[in-house]
């Protein structure tokens, strides 16, 4: 469980500056297109966007595996949903780096 | 004489959720995998929503139009709610795991309470909810606020 707590921990932290930037000008002047652009601009917060992406992927597909665990137990069982799990949390990850690096090059134009 | 194999002790599903035998834990214990796996599934959700951005101001226009909705609000309220609950009640489980707040361990006396669910325990998971309602009231005014 400690590689769950850890990652319960950071995200806490990460998710809170997160949020904290959505309300730091009104919440849908937060949204538009320029200031999200901008955002992805900024390196510090796109390092933390990133942090949020691997510590919520990993805590919460951890989390899912060990449901899946307490509700049955078999050897391929659990290796199945081991495989899974991880497998999705890469897809997740993946697929949120995409984005990640599309949007930092993308202009104001 | 019964072996191990014909013993069907799994419970699946319904036993995660039934309550009745464990006391006022459980719910906090079913609440805590419950918004879990919510939260899991609007993360993917946000995941998807956010790389409408690759595809220009028009995709992410249209996805807002989808999104910042009455239904979409209510949606993130919950969100802000699971979200708020999961934390509070994370941090008691990782005290506890820990063995603080736990008491000291006394003999089985009659009627058998567990004596590690005590009051810093319960008042524990009632503190997660009121916060969770708390954040709720907080992220509503932001969201209905009309700003």
């Amino acid at each position: 469980m400690k590689i769950h707590y850890i990652t319960a921990i950071g995200a806490l932290i990460v998710v809170a500056v997160h949020i904290m930037m959505r309300l730091v000008m009104p919440y849908s002047l937060s949204l538009e297109y320029e200031n999200v652009i901008a955002n992805y601009h900024n390196i510090p917060y796109l390092i933390l966007l990133e942090s949020i992406l691997v510590l919520i992927a990993i805590h919460g597909f951890n989390g899912l595996r060990v449901i899946l665990l307490e509700l049955r137990q078999s050897k391929a069982w659990e290796d199945g949903v081991t495989i899974l799990t991880i497998a999705a949390m890469m897809g997740v990850v993946a697929y949120g780096t995409r984005t990640i690096i599309i949007a930092n090059g993308l202009g104001f134009e | 004489m019964e072996s191990l194999e014909d013993r069907n002790n799994r419970e699946g599903i319904r036993g995660w959720l039934d309550p009745s035998r464990y006391g006022w834990e459980r719910v906090s214990y079913w609440l805590q995998r419950l918004t879990g796996v919510g939260l899991l599934a609007y993360f993917v959700g946000h995941i998807y929503e956010t790389s409408s951005l690759t595809q220009g101001p028009d995709a992410w226009a249209a996805m807002l139009e989808l999104t910042q909705t009455p239904m979409g609000h209510l949606i993130l309220m919950l969100v802000i709610g699971m979200s708020t609950f999961h934390s509070v009640n994370g941090i008691r489980l990782i005290f506890t795991h820990g063995g603080k707040g736990l008491g000291r361990p006394g003999r089985p006396d009659y009627p058998y309470d567990a004596v590690s669910l005590n009051y810093r325990q319960k008042s524990g998971i009632w503190i997660a909810l009121i916060l969770a309602a708390v954040a709720m009231l907080y992220g509503a005014s932001v969201l209905f606020g009309g700003e």
